[in-house]
């Protein structure tokens, strides 16, 4: 039998069942992070959850296990937490490929706010899914890709790669991955708002005086656009968005609907 | 069909839950065993794609986030923590928030609300496109001893992807209404359907 306890802590339920904005859930999870007997409360109830979403057991589609195993074949794993205390993902990183982070390397990197740290996570699975359909793409145009796959690829692996994400305002996410010792950046994309065929997205790193063309964004695949490099940055860059006529523009003609501070 | 994919339950032929594999398993993905990963896939599938299909509906769309809960899964293994639940309930929980973000970040909540209003969230939804297996079973028997309000709350959280503000307005009660009812409900559902693998 059930015993109704006193109740301190009223949104455990509505937190395991994810029923909390992205705003609330994360005041919640600071509150988590401070009570070990919410925390210990959420596992159980999230048990039962579980059961929730075993009793919508459907059959996948076919190939989608082959096309999760491709694109983790692609995809570094994230190191062990060695502490409890959730950290933004860069640090991790940094920590990862070397011993001790790296104090003094951080001078592009500024300090995001809480809302795109939460971005964070769920960026690294976007580059993921977008280097995956790279991986495939590769395949039909090996000889023209290879080249950028290896200047990608060199910007990933970069001892001082800094993962930042960000919201595209007319919709989507955008994540890139940049190398301020190599001066490039990796840009990918989720859920960018389709285009018509007379438009396109264009990249630009903006900088007073002239906003220098960095690249075209290929046709979304999967909801996924990228991963496409930028190279030649310059402290103080800006990276933006614009939706320009199809060829591109040498200058933005419309307003950016992402800028980023490199 | 999907290819090589179990049934995360009961295996027929030992009737040893599968689940019992799982923490093995996950234990090798996080050590960067692709094999072992190819292998919990065709346990997670399943449930990862039935509960991203309940909440997203799109068809395509829920095969790209399934995906990519599967691919996040390879990533944060390292992170697993069996002191914090089981491999099912960590997975699921990935899965189903990616399914609620995703269908947030591109609906406004109002239509979201009249849609909701329109149609209300029933488990027999979910059931119709769901495999039949044992949890279903037991799911469907557990949730007539739930209230109305505590069941309702549930679905809409749950398989509805609304927020419990959301909620409240679909089900007219007060949004602290709705928080102990979906607790209430949840504790009631965790008493009724056991604990999974030990039944």
């Amino acid at each position: 039998m059930k015993t109704r306890r006193p109740e301190p802590h009223t949104l455990a339920g509505v937190y395991a069942l994810d029923a909390l904005t992205r705003a609330d859930r994360a005041r919640f999870e600071r509150h988590l992070a401070r009570c070990p007997q919410c925390a210990a409360e959420i596992s159980g109830l999230r048990e039962t959850t579980a059961r929730l979403a075993a009793a919508a057991t459907t059959a996948p589609p076919a190939g989608l296990i082959q096309r999760a195993v491709a694109a983790a074949a692609q995809t570094r794993q994230l190191s062990p937490l060695t502490r409890d205390t959730p950290r933004p993902w860069p640090r991790h990183r940094a920590a990862a490929g070397t011993a001790a982070g790296m104090p003094g390397r951080s001078s592009l990197r500024r300090a995001w706010p809480p809302r795109v740290a939460v971005a964070l996570a769920g960026a690294v699975v976007i580059l993921a899914a977008a280097l995956g359909l790279a991986a495939r793409s590769t395949q039909h145009q090996l000889q023209q890709t290879q080249a950028a796959s290896h200047a990608i690829a060199a910007v990933l692996t970069a001892r001082d790669a800094t993962m930042i994400s960000a919201p595209v305002t007319t919709g989507g996410t955008a994540t890139i991955v940049m190398s301020a010792h190599d001066r490039a950046l990796v840009f990918a994309a989720a859920g960018l708002r389709a285009l018509p065929p007379s438009s396109c997205y264009e990249l630009w790193l903006m900088r007073p005086g002239r906003d220098q063309p960095a690249a075209m964004l290929p046709t979304p695949r999967h909801g996924m656009t990228g991963p496409v490099l930028a190279s030649g940055l310059k402290p103080g860059d800006h990276l933006g968005l614009t939706i320009e006529p199809v060829g591109g523009s040498p200058h933005p003609t419309t307003p950016a609907i992402l800028q980023i501070a490199l | 069909m999907g290819e090589g994919w179990l049934s995360p339950l009961a295996d027929p032929g030992t009737g040893q839950p599968r689940g019992a594999e799982l923490p093995v398993l996950l234990g090798r993905v996080a050590k960067g065993d692709r094999a072992a990963f190819e292998e919990l896939c065709q346990h997670i599938a399943g449930p990862v794609f039935g509960t991203v299909r309940a909440v997203v509906r799109d068809l395509a769309q829920s095969e790209e986030v399934a995906q990519e809960v599967l691919v996040e899964v390879w990533q944060q293994a390292p992170r697993f923590d069996p002191g914090r639940g089981s491999p099912m309930a960590w997975v699921t929980t990935i899965a189903h928030r990616r399914a609620v973000d995703r269908v947030r970040s591109e609906q406004r909540s109002a239509e979201r609300e009249l849609r909701a209003a329109a149609h209300p969230v029933a488990y027999d939804d979910v059931a119709e496109t769901a495999e039949a297996n044992l949890d279903a079973e037991r799911l469907r028997r557990c949730l007539r001893s739930l209230t109305r309000l505590q069941r309702e709350a549930i679905m809409l959280a749950y398989y509805g992807g609304y927020t419990y503000r959301q909620v409240a307005v679909v089900l007219g009660v007060a949004a602290g209404t709705v928080n102990t009812r979906m607790r209430d409900g949840l504790i009631r559902l965790r008493d009724c359907m056991g604990a999974g693998d030990e039944d």
